[in-house]
């Protein structure tokens, strides 16, 4: 019994941590809002919270993700690259993944 | 209050290993099956803990809670290990451990296509008292789990499990099946079953401010279940099938929360089970680990 509470009370006092400082340029369209919001919850953490890359994964604030095309961008999100650790998000629906590459273009 | 304040530096290392282990949180976005595997690959580094609880109260026999901890470490990013212990607590009888399972998942396909498959490989060593109903395989019945715990816990069962995962993601819903081979290595003869489901967001876009309770951090479906007999005996004859609706709930930056009943569909079924599942995934678990290993004892504080 005294393992489940610990467990639990683990979970919650990990979940209560709030999220990253929030990117001092705040993006107006609700696109880009909503795509920086699934930004953080599912890529910050490999790519960093401002998106300027961690050793673990490259920067995305570079001209080459500014000035590729969308569609490009789509398809890295929804293959991956699985060998180089890039994992899938297809289980993402497309208007999701369409909104983090929202967000990500509109990085500098 | 005496012996906690004698093990109060032992605590204190600890909760600092623990809050650096598990400093930062990481959401997947799983499917909400609990028997079905879709191709979604545990993230690189990461570690999920999962505790799936099975209650029912079967005809003939005592009620019951199967508790199962999952482990689940994303080796790459086409490669998930995972590692199960579970027991049960039968009403009137005992709580008792009844097993463990180490399973692998790898998807042969570096490219989502329109199906994509998932090898699965399991061994597990459980006794005949699991109720997990983690698979249904062969002729797998209720009345199997009837016998009181302190006669099943004496049949070790040694197994060995193959999957075939099919799963597609397409306009926000997945359809996921799964083929089973299950052998029992002490020489029964190959055992199969089945299992396929479909869920899909309540919401396929994100709303801009954050939430927890927005229809985005929801999904539903539902997955079905079964034997198919045995290589001797292949067919529908003596099995058991379940349908399960399910609901999960992902908090953002916690804990994901899984509902699923399920209802039997023949005279060989639990008329009904209540399924439950709370997990929580840890973010680069395996490259933190490696870093307080690697750290001095002076570092780790």
């Amino acid at each position: 019994m005294r393992f489940f509470a610990l467990f639990f009370a683990l979970l919650f006092a990990v979940s209560a941590a709030g999220p990253p400082d929030r990117n001092p340029a705040a993006p107006q369209s609700p696109d880009v809002q909503a795509g920086e919001k699934l930004f953080r919850e599912h890529c910050a953490q490999c790519h960093g919270a401002l998106a300027q890359g961690t050793g673990r994964a490259p920067a995305l604030r570079t001209a080459f993700i500014h000035n590729a095309s969308p569609d490009f961008l789509m398809g890295v999100l929804k293959n991956g690259i699985l060998r180089r650790g890039m994992p899938s998000w297809s289980s993402l629906p497309e208007p999701m993944r369409r909104q983090i590459v929202a967000y990500l273009k509109q990085l500098e | 209050m005496r012996s906690i304040y004698r093990y109060r530096h032992r605590i204190r290392l600890l909760a600092a290993a623990a809050l650096f282990l598990f400093g930062s949180t990481l959401e997947a976005s799983e499917d909400p099956y609990l028997v079905t595997y879709s191709h979604q690959m545990e993230e690189p580094g990461n570690l999920e803990i999962g505790l799936n609880e099975v209650a029912g109260a079967p005809k003939g026999g005592n009620s019951f809670l199967s508790s199962l901890l999952e482990l689940e470490y994303g080796a790459t990013a086409w490669w998930t290990a995972e590692f199960y212990a579970e027991g049960q607590s039968t009403a009137g009888q005992s709580a008792i451990f009844t097993g463990y399972r180490i399973e692998n998942r790898v998807r042969p396909l570096m490219r989502e296509h329109w199906i994509n498959p998932v090898l699965y490989f399991e061994f597990e060593t459980t006794n005949a008292a699991d109720k997990a109903l983690k698979e249904i395989v062969g002729h797998d019945t209720y009345a199997d789990q009837l016998v009181p715990n302190a006669v099943a816990r004496r049949e070790q069962d040694r197994e060995a499990e193959l999957k075939l995962i099919l799963s597609t993601n397409a306009k926000g819903w997945n359809f996921s099946e799964n083929f089973i081979a299950e052998k029992n290595l002490a020489g029964d003869p190959w055992e199969f079953g089945y299992a396929f489901g479909m869920n899909r967001p309540l919401a396929l876009a994100a709303r801009p401010a954050p939430c927890s309770f927005c229809r985005e951090n929801f999904r539903a479906g539902f997955e079905m279940f079964g034997g198919v007999g045995t290589l001797r005996e292949f067919g529908l004859h003596d099995t058991s099938h379940y349908i399960a609706p399910c609901l999960q709930w992902q908090v953002p930056g916690g804990p994901t929360f899984v509902v699923s009943p399920a209802f039997g569909l023949n005279r060989n079924s639990y008329g009904a089970l209540m399924r439950f599942t709370v997990s929580y995934e840890f973010s680069q678990f395996g490259r933190r680990a490696q870093r307080l290993a690697s750290a001095g004892p002076g570092e780790s504080r």
